[in-house]
């Protein structure tokens, strides 16, 4: 019966974190900007706009179906990511099981948007696989080195193994060079500047979302939703220790994204292979350091 | 009569039957039919082999008082299975339409049953010496295979010749050296004679063996005559030499390397100064060919190329897996023998569709063929899932063992290439499902109708087992566990849904229903919140306001990925095809300089001394 | 249609509004894919959802990049710090299919109103047009001009109307709080008119490029999807465009005939 409770509840719980941390990035750029920036439900207002539109124009079967299965790929990875009093099914699915279902999404968006048969679209979708080649390296590097520290994939045991001796324990603590390596990836993976290259507004009409319109698009906006809830809870479970209660895991979490989106509005835009040979120097290079740092560490 | 002269003789039986009846219009699904006998034959050896007994076979001969024998053990019944599922499909594919409209597809089938016969008897082997001969038959016939269609498939496929009959020259070396120290063929002799080596000769086994039966597989630095060779065959062959041809050289490494030799004795042979031993030097050849073939693919512009660059690379994985040795890494490794074989063929018989129907392969000449051909569509969409290794698709257990092995046994930087290779692989298949199917429709293609049912039934069932063993791995591991325990790596304890390791689990029950079932719910989100969707013609798109019209080309397709073209495409020099021209380049000169120390202008005084000297050591010699 | 002036935000009288008969109103037919009934017709349910919709709507604009002329200059004060559009929901977006509303800023020459249909015509309904500037209500300083539009909402159905050459950010905000108003009590509905009458607005587009004008949208199709199509839905000009051949796409493929292709063509 928790399980079904589990199921239900964490994508909804994911839902709403996302639709805050949303509107947060969207008030934190304000005030870089020294501006207001929008209400507070303007996330709301945006996704119940766009899905009440009177025209939802699609390109076809496989437009419809790829929005399906980026919002399935996405409820489905909560549902497997642990977070405090719901383990879902964490314990039937472990840390690559999870970067691998995280990777569905993107291939369905990747479908959607080759049906729409808009080359900037296209030119978008390669830019952001690009990327992800890019940013998933070192974060691949980090994964690894922090599976080998804990000893095990198992998410849960992860969060366990981080919280039990406080602060000395989490894995920024425990693999310094790693937490930095990681969390560069992780600026990757929000994919906002300076990464934000997929999007590139004025250079291919906001690439992936060309044409999407009406509940296509609301669909992405969830999706933004979800993405920036994952990679957050992500990164706090594998280095800050997860989350003893809510608000402490909420305040890591917002933290997180914080911190990203701080950084976000003061940057331009790299070029593609700019994404590639930066992401491939620094964040890999700090993180195979901490590596072989741990790898010593255990052989000695 | 056993299992095995069952097969073997269906399979010559049909090699017959297609010489002399293969130009009816029913040859194909006659060869479908023998060849569904033939896989009824492997599940009833199925049941003998896993109980640890291995079936003899009433083949066998004695050459100079040795005897050499044929019998299926679980590693040859495994892939014994995937030959004949292999051809099985193949068959059937080309049993219809497809095959009515090649030119010579009496040659074709022909072909398909030697290759058949010739891996039954390779993998079936019972010594060194029927090992080879095996190795031969399939060598040969596989050249054959790739010859057939002339044009440009003759120098691919004669490249293929010179690097088989190089690789086939080390293995006899090698063969010859472990007769002279145990004085016979047989593996239990090789077997017990290892421990007692000294480590100069087991080194230069080890190289003999690893390259000769490695270049079959085509590793790094061998790699380079396979994707040529495999894609100017016919669609159906070719789909079969992909899935299970280079796998004949992960057979005999395995054999040869794992089972006989041992891991044991190959991780403590170590070179001397760098204390690197021939395991870890064999891992990191397998890293290195998961990696550089599969950036390779992701250049490529043929379809076809792109698919066999892939081939390569995951060879890479399968060694790798095997050579990790645990039981999920064998486990894996044999797992991804069995995925790779589903979706590869799904995959190449999808692209041959495409080719049917289109007249081309090129992926810069294609687009939007998702309205006219959905179900091939379908397949190669599963494939492409199963290939990147992405749940719920049987490519993403096996992918999870390896990596799972990896990290268990403490090998992070091979699971770093590993990881890359995966992710290359992502890029490079949409690359491929987008060239061909998405994006715009050509007005040439407007008129194309859907493969017909006889291509695309073999292609659905494909995909289905591709998805069906990925919900339930189970079925596969059931398979694999026999082959496991034949080459003596432990046994990998599993559920029918997944794996329960100590440090990670994976139920792909659970994982495949939720994420059918998350589906499902965003289904219902998507289609009932918001109202009801009007499609839009393809022209009616957004292009900063310019007008598009169907004779201006409005797709993005060559060169898809340009920025990172611009970041590795300075990596690869092109080092290894300049050391093969070399090599070539160095056999013109050395022959040129033999023929010029015969061929002089004098032959007949040359021929008169000869025969002088002959008749005086005919007279002295043969007075005695 | 004769060509008597027309207020801002007046409707040409093509008998759709006034006339008072059932084939007025937007009736839900069979197959309609969102019908639209008249406000007095909605359930009670119905109500609830659609007074939570504009209130959505209200609050979450997207507007069209689109710089039209030199209107265009008064955007980026308006959308910056200052005078801050996000305050309000109002946000900039790139392509017709993710926008709401479109700004015509400034004069149209003939070249551009041609983008400007086919770029309103691709935004999702509902979408909400303000003519911007002088130039857009009478010509403005180019009224005199042989290469210029003089009346925007004879071609494409607009909401308001903000007068000035060039209106200051001031006026601009005062407009955008004036459709937010309107969406939010259900009242900006100008889009449905293209629908209702588009043989009006396409008789003037015709007039303007010629007779064989299309765009690649389905318009008529778009009309009977959505329960729009009426009496003024139809009429000559509509007729003209069907005898042109159709979309683009209709008439490339009238060209090339449907045909099966079985077997390996050289490559």
């Amino acid at each position: 019966m928790t399980l079904l409770a589990d199921i239900v509840l964490m994508p909804l719980i994911a839902f709403v974190t996302g639709l805050a941390l949303v509107l947060m990035a969207r008030r934190v750029r304000a005030r870089i900007e020294r501006r207001v920036g929008p209400p507070v439900f303007q996330p709301v207002y945006d996704i119940v706009k766009l899905f009440t539109k009177k025209t939802q124009i699609s390109h076809g079967v496989m437009h419809d179906l790829s929005i399906v299965l980026l919002l399935g790929g996405y409820i489905t990875a909560e549902i497997f990511l642990p977070v405090p009093g719901f383990d879902g099914l964490a314990h039937q699915g472990d840390l690559l099981t999870l970067i691998y279902i995280m990777m569905v999404p993107m291939l369905g968006l990747a479908l959607g948007v080759g049906s729409c048969a808009n080359p900037n679209g296209s030119i978008g979708i390669s830019r952001a696989l690009t990327a992800m080649l890019a940013y998933d390296v070192p974060l691949a590097v980090a994964v690894i080195g922090a599976t080998m520290t804990y000893g095990t994939t198992d998410l849960v045991k992860i969060v366990e193994i981080q919280q039990a001796g406080g602060v000395a324990t989490w894995g920024a603590a425990t693999m310094p060079l790693l937490a930095i390596g990681g969390y560069l990836a992780v600026h990757g993976m929000f994919g906002k500047e300076p990464f934000e290259i997929y999007i590139a507004p004025a250079e291919i009409a906001t690439g992936p979302m060309v044409e999407m319109s009406g509940k296509y698009m609301g669909a992405l906006f969830v999706m933004q939703c979800f993405q920036l809830y994952t990679i957050g809870v992500l990164y706090v479970t594998l280095f800050l220790g997860g989350g003893e209660n809510w608000p402490a895991f909420l305040l890591k979490v917002f933290a997180v994204v914080f911190v990203s989106i701080a950084v976000t509005n003061v940057y331009g835009r790299y070029r593609t292979d700019k994404v590639v040979r930066w992401m491939w120097k620094w964040p890999t290079g700090i993180a195979l350091v901490g590596l072989m740092l741990v790898l010593a560490r255990q052989g000695a | 009569m056993s299992e095995l002269d069952f097969l073997l003789s269906f399979a010559a039986v049909l090699l017959l039957g297609m010489f002399c009846c293969g130009r009816d219009r029913r040859a194909g699904w006659a060869a479908m039919a023998v060849y569904g006998a033939m896989i009824l034959a492997v599940i009833a050896a199925g049941a003998r082999v896993s109980a640890g007994q291995t079936i003899p076979s009433a083949l066998s001969f004695s050459i100079l008082g040795q005897k050499l024998a044929w019998r299926m053990d679980g590693l040859g019944w495994f892939f014994t299975m995937l030959t004949a599922g292999s051809a099985f499909f193949a068959s059937w594919y080309a049993a219809g339409e497809w095959g009515r409209a090649q030119k010579r597809m009496k040659r074709q089938h022909i072909l398909l049953a030697l290759n058949v016969l010739a891996m039954i008897l390779l993998v079936n082997s019972g010594d060194l010496l029927s090992l080879f001969i095996g190795w031969e038959l399939v060598s040969w016939a596989a050249f054959a295979m790739m010859a057939q269609k002339g044009g440009p498939a003759t120098p691919a496929a004669f490249r293929y010749m010179i690097y088989a009959l190089a690789g086939a020259m080390a293995v006899f070396a090698g063969i010859m050296i472990v007769h002279s120290i145990t004085g016979s063929f047989a593996f239990d002799a090789f077997a017990k004679a290892v421990p007692s080596l000294s480590s100069g000769v087991l080194w230069l086994l080890f190289a003999l063996f690893a390259a000769g039966l490695g270049v079959k597989m085509a590793i790094v630095p061998f790699h380079l005559w396979q994707a040529p060779a495999y894609s100017e065959t016919p669609g159906a062959s070719s789909a079969f030499l992909n899935a299970v041809s280079a796998r004949m050289g992960l057979f005999a490494l395995v054999l040869v390397l794992i089972k006989v030799i041992g891991l044991k004795t190959l991780g403590g042979l170590s070179l001397p100064l760098v204390h690197v031993s021939a395991k870890t030097l064999l891992m990191w050849i397998a890293a290195f060919t998961m990696v550089i073939p599969t950036f390779i693919a992701l250049m490529q512009t043929d379809a076809r190329y792109l698919l066999t660059w892939h081939g390569i690379g995951q060879g890479g994985y399968m060694l790798l897996g095997l050579l990790v040795g645990t039981g999920l890494g064998a486990g894996g490794g044999l797992m991804h023998v069995f995925n790779y074989a589903t979706y590869q063929m799904a995959l190449f018989l999808a692209v041959t569709a495409v080719i049917h129907r289109t007249g081309t392969s090129d992926l810069d000449r294609l687009g939007g063929l998702i309205t006219r051909m959905p179900w091939t569509y379908v397949t190669l969409l599963m494939g492409i899932i199963g290939l990147a290794g992405l749940p719920p698709m049987n490519g993403f257990v096996s992918k999870w063992l390896i990596y799972r092995s990896l990290l268990d046994s403490g090998a992070p930087f091979l699971l770093i290439m590993a990881f890359v290779g995966t992710l290359g692989t992502i890029l490079s298949v949409y690359k491929l499902i987008h060239n061909i199917f998405l994006g715009r429709l050509r007005p040439e293609h407007e008129g194309i109708r859907e493969a017909p049912w006889s291509m695309v039934a073999p292609m659905l069932a494909l995909g289905g087992i591709g998805f069906l063993t990925g919900w339930f791995p189970g079925l596969a591991l059931d398979l694999t566990d026999i082959a496991q325990s034949a080459i003596g790596a432990p046994v990998l304890a599993h559920t029918l849904g997944g794996v329960v390791t100590p440090r990670g689990a994976l139920d792909m029950i659970w994982l495949v229903s939720i994420l059918l079932a998350a589906i499902g719910f965003g289904a219902i989100v998507f289609y009932l919140m918001g109202n009801r969707r009007y499609e839009v013609d393809q022209l009616n798109n957004y292009a900063g306001g310019h007008f598009l019209s169907p004779d201006v080309p409005y797709q993005f397709s060559h060169e898809f990925y340009p920025g990172l073209s611009r970041v590795i495409g300075p990596w690869y020099r092109g080092s290894i095809v300049r050391l093969e021209r070399a090599i070539g380049t160095f056999a013109d000169v050395a022959g040129d300089l033999w023929q010029g120390l015969f061929r002089v202008a004098w032959t007949p005084l040359y021929a008169l001394f000869a025969a002088v000297i002959a008749l005086f050591w005919a007279v002295n010699g043969g007075m005695q | 249609m004769t060509d008597k002036p027309l207020k801002a935000n007046e409707r040409p009288p093509a008998g759709a509004e006034e006339a008072a008969g059932p084939a007025a109103r937007d009736a839900a037919g069979p197959g309609q894919a969102c019908p639209a009934p008249s406000p007095q017709e909605r359930g009670v349910w119905r109500k609830i959802m659609d007074r939570f919709a504009d209130h959505c709507r209200a609050r979450s604009l997207f507007v069209l990049h689109y710089c039209t002329g030199c209107g265009a200059i008064e955007l980026p004060p308006t959308i910056t710090s200052r005078f801050d559009m996000e305050r309000v929901g109002i946000t900039p977006m790139v392509t017709p299919r993710q926008a709401d509303i479109l700004l015509i800023t400034g004069y149209l020459s003939i070249k551009t109103l041609k983008r400007v249909i086919l770029s309103y015509e691709q935004m999702p309904a509902p979408k909400y047009v303000l003519g911007f500037g002088s130039c857009t209500i009478n010509g403005g300083m180019y009224w005199n001009s042989y290469a210029t539009v003089k009346r925007l909402d004879q071609y494409i159905p607009t909401d308001l109307f903000i007068a000035g050459c060039m209106p200051r950010p001031e006026a601009v905000q005062q407009v955008l709080l004036q459709l937010i108003e309107d969406i939010d009590s259900g009242r900006a509905n100008a889009w449905r008119d293209y629908y209702r009458n588009y043989d009006f607005y396409l008789g003037n587009q015709q007039a303007l490029f010629g007779p064989k004008w299309n765009t690649p949208t389905d318009v008529i199709g778009e009309a009977e999807h959505y329960g729009l199509a009426g009496e003024g839905t139809y009429g000559p000009h509509t007729k003209l465009l069907a005898e042109s051949g159709g979309t683009p796409m209709e008439l490339a493929r009238a060209e090339r005939p449907a045909r099966a292709i079985t077997g390996r063509r050289k490559p």
